[in-house]
């Protein structure tokens, strides 16, 4: 019977919703208390559910709430796992407990998905809530709805509450995120009673219209999500505390740092997975070699011959097999173009500056590690290598060698690791490193308060290899870098004093190469 | 020929959606907020015109008359007072960051307010204000969650004041009766001035004022009057 009237409905909600790309939902048999569940975008019905449902309201009507209710979450709200995570957040910032967090940022989604759909299409929502059951969070839902819906469902009382519900602007996304911690706030108390019903029944309170969790996503989208996160918050702490909370679910879904993918792969660090995931809302160009003239002649396009034009360019395909002037064709010879010896990109060593005068990635945003990370992408995207030199006072041990490999995680380990202390480098690991590849670009990221920067630059002096250098601040070091390396045409310099100034990095940049005709 | 979206033609033109009650409270609520932000630039601009204000009795008392004028005619909630507290965090206006005359305004309107009780949740708003619960009215209960500046309940009028978090210096300085409990701590100065009333403390007093009259207790304790802290006699 529910087939045949899905088969009915769905097409019409569907129309009501604009034709969302979400595939046809299924119907179930199952013993929970929950109608609907959203999995990777797909909504399941739970039959049992819908007939205690339909003995109250129509099975069609039913149907449609609940379709309307799921639609909702995918149309407007959370929209995608980045809101889903920062409504999270800014929820866990409030009640400081991951699950009751979890709870309030879901109950949010429901208010708004069904304000929204509410106010902008028709609906048979308000009809569902009247028969859902209303104890708990749910009552104080359905009080709400009362109120801001201006319909009756029969519940009464928490006026005091419900006032400061109702004057949350549910529908203005651009507060969200203030909206969610007052509402979290409000109905705190509610959602500790229902954590102590669960502890004492040792069952979870069941939202009948279903949970929202990470099998709501894709991977793709979680990964996206967290891409987003990642630039919006406000520090490395945030993402930190937030992804955190939701390691086991990510891990249990198959999300590991080194990439998507099902198996069991490294725990996740979140603080790897923040600069991982800051970097790929960058793009830095690495700068290709210039073509060469090949020096050898091939026919390029036709022009009419003349008396006096050399006959051996005369194509007789073109020319009917006559020779004439003005009928017949003649070959007009050009220089091919070809790419130089070195026209691939080559692989990368990443020195980075890890010294007490560097930020500490884990506790703050740490340019040097961004811009190292979205140089290490750059060149990994090209399929190419990445050796890491990690350094703070080398000659006492304080640095890390990474071998030239194509994993990220283990570069981004090794990007990350902080030693703090002095800065010296040591130019016997960079030649070591040099020796593992064929001409190796060279990225390094450092302040400049390098102690042996005058070693540096002599050893810049002696290299061909293409040199980025990225200083974080202006100082007097850096201003010597500068002064020191000013003839060398391999090595481009570029300042970075805030987040903004590495998608101006140009990698492998040649001053040379501007002299060039291309 | 037909058009092919003619069927859609009711989505187009109901761009806004349904009209819900949601939608008046909020239109309400922002009414209710403009005319208070606009009594609270009335009184900066009265006196705080060099964005300069001076903590002294003569000046509260002052501010706090305009406030009470600029009030007079506005139909408000707790809800509202908090919602304007925010808008004070929020705001990049200069003159809006004096936390003296806004701590002055807030009390008016928390004195003036329907309410018997007020609670102002106040745990998310960064700036700590000044003056909040002065000359509370008896039968007044205002409860506020979070921390708070300086001058916290001073000439407390017989209201009750409860700091959920921690209070700074002068805390119920001058007050006459009626009741303050702060469940953390407060600063120097406190009970300064006071002449009755008790205040009760549940973590650390840092330092007692010149107090004439009433209770202070520190932890349950009574910490004045006793051996270590006599009335003063001004």
């Amino acid at each position: 019977m529910f087939e045949e009237c899905l088969k009915k409905v769905w097409p019409k909600v569907r129309r009501n919703h604009l034709f969302p790309q979400i595939p046809p939902p299924q119907l179930v048999e199952s013993d929970e208390e929950v109608a609907l569940e959203i999995k990777s975008k797909q909504m399941t019905i739970n039959v049992n559910f819908l007939q205690l449902l339909s003995e109250k309201m129509s099975p069609e009507d039913a149907l449609q709430a609940l379709l309307d209710h799921g639609i909702s979450h995918y149309m407007y709200c959370p929209w995608d796992f980045n809101t889903h995570l920062m409504l999270y957040s800014e929820a866990k910032k409030v009640l400081r407990d991951k699950r009751l967090a979890q709870k309030a940022a879901s109950y949010f989604m429901d208010v708004v998905a069904n304000t929204y759909c509410v106010k902008e299409r028709e609906t048979k929502i308000p009809e569902l809530y009247r028969h859902l059951p209303k104890e708990g969070v749910q009552r104080v839902l359905a009080l709400l709805y009362q109120v801001i819906w201006g319909i009756d469902l029969g519940v009464q009382g928490e006026e005091e509450n419900i006032k400061r519900l109702s004057r949350i602007p549910y529908l203005e996304k651009r507060l969200w995120k203030e909206s969610v911690k007052k509402f979290a706030k409000t109905i705190e108390e509610f959602l500790q009673k229902e954590m102590e019903s669960e502890q004492k029944s040792h069952k979870k309170v069941q939202n009948p219209l279903g949970e929202h969790s990470l099998e709501n996503y894709t991977l793709e989208e979680i990964d996206k999500g967290l891409r987003e996160f990642a630039s919006s918050v406000d520090d490395i702490t945030e993402f930190r505390e937030t992804v955190e909370d939701l390691k086991d679910e990510l891990a249990a879904m198959g999300y590991t740092v080194g990439g998507m993918g099902r198996g069991a792969g490294n725990p996740i660090d979140a603080d790897l997975l923040y600069y991982m995931k800051l970097a790929e809302n960058y793009t830095l160009p690495v700068k290709k070699l210039p073509m060469e003239k090949s020096g050898a002649l091939h026919p390029y396009s036709h022009s009419p011959w003349e008396i006096g034009k050399p006959v051996q360019d005369i194509d007789p395909w073109t020319s009917f097999g006559k020779i004439m002037p003005g009928l017949t064709q003649t070959w007009v010879r050009r220089e091919g173009e070809v790419f130089g010896e070195m026209e691939k990109i080559p692989d990368c060593l990443i020195i980075i500056d890890s010294s007490g005068s560097m930020t500490n990635p884990r506790e703050r945003l740490s340019y040097a590690v961004l811009g190292a990370a979205c140089a290490c992408n750059a060149y990994l995207k090209n399929g190419k290598k990445v050796a890491v030199y990690n350094f703070s006072d080398a000659f006492r041990g304080n640095k890390l060698i990474l071998d030239f490999c194509k994993e990220k995680e283990p570069v981004y380990w090794a990007i990350c690791r902080y030693f703090g202390g002095g800065t010296a480098i040591d130019l016997n690991d960079i030649n070591y490193l040099l020796k593992q590849a064929e001409k190796p670009d060279i990225f390094i990221i450092t302040d400049m308060q390098i102690t042996n920067l005058e070693k540096l630059i002599d050893f810049f002096n002696s290299i061909e290899n293409r040199v980025t250098a990225v200083h974080i601040g202006e100082n007097i070091y850096a201003a010597r870098f500068r002064e020191g390396l000013k003839k060398k045409n391999n090595v481009s310099l570029f300042l970075v004093k805030d987040k903004e100034d590495i998608p101006k990095i140009v990698l492998g940049k040649v001053r040379e190469y501007f002299a060039s005709p291309f | 020929m037909k058009n092919p979206f003619e069927e859609f033609r009711s989505h187009t033109t109901r761009s806004k959606g349904k009209e819900l009650p949601l939608d008046r409270i909020l239109k309400a609520k922002e009414e209710t907020l403009n005319q208070i932000l606009k009594g609270y630039e009335n009184l900066l601009k009265n006196e705080a015109k060099d964005l300069v204000w001076l903590m002294q009795y003569s000046t509260v008392i002052k501010a706090y008359s305009i406030a009470e004028e600029a009030i007079k005619g506005i139909n408000y909630a707790a809800e509202d007072i908090e919602e304007f507290c925010y808008v004070l965090d929020k705001t990049d206006q200069v003159p809006y960051l004096i936390t003296g005359p806004a701590g002055v305004y807030i009390s008016a309107l928390c004195n003036n307010a329907q309410e018997e009780e007020i609670v102002l949740r106040l745990q998310d708003v960064g700036i700590k204000i000044n003056l909040l619960g002065y000359r509370l009215p008896e039968g007044k209960r205002l409860i506020i969650e979070g921390n708070v500046g300086d001058f916290t309940g001073i000439s407390l009028e017989g209201g009750e004041l409860i700091i959920e978090g921690s209070a700074k210096n002068y805390t119920g300085a001058g007050m006459k009766k009626g009741r303050i409990i702060v469940k953390q701590n407060v600063g120097f100065n406190t009970g300064h001035g006071m002449t009755g009333g008790e205040i009760l403390v549940g973590g650390r007093i840092k330092g007692l004022g010149k107090v004439v009259g009433g209770k202070i207790y520190e932890k349950g304790q009574l910490v004045f009057p006793s051996d270590d802290y006599r009335p003063f006699y001004f």
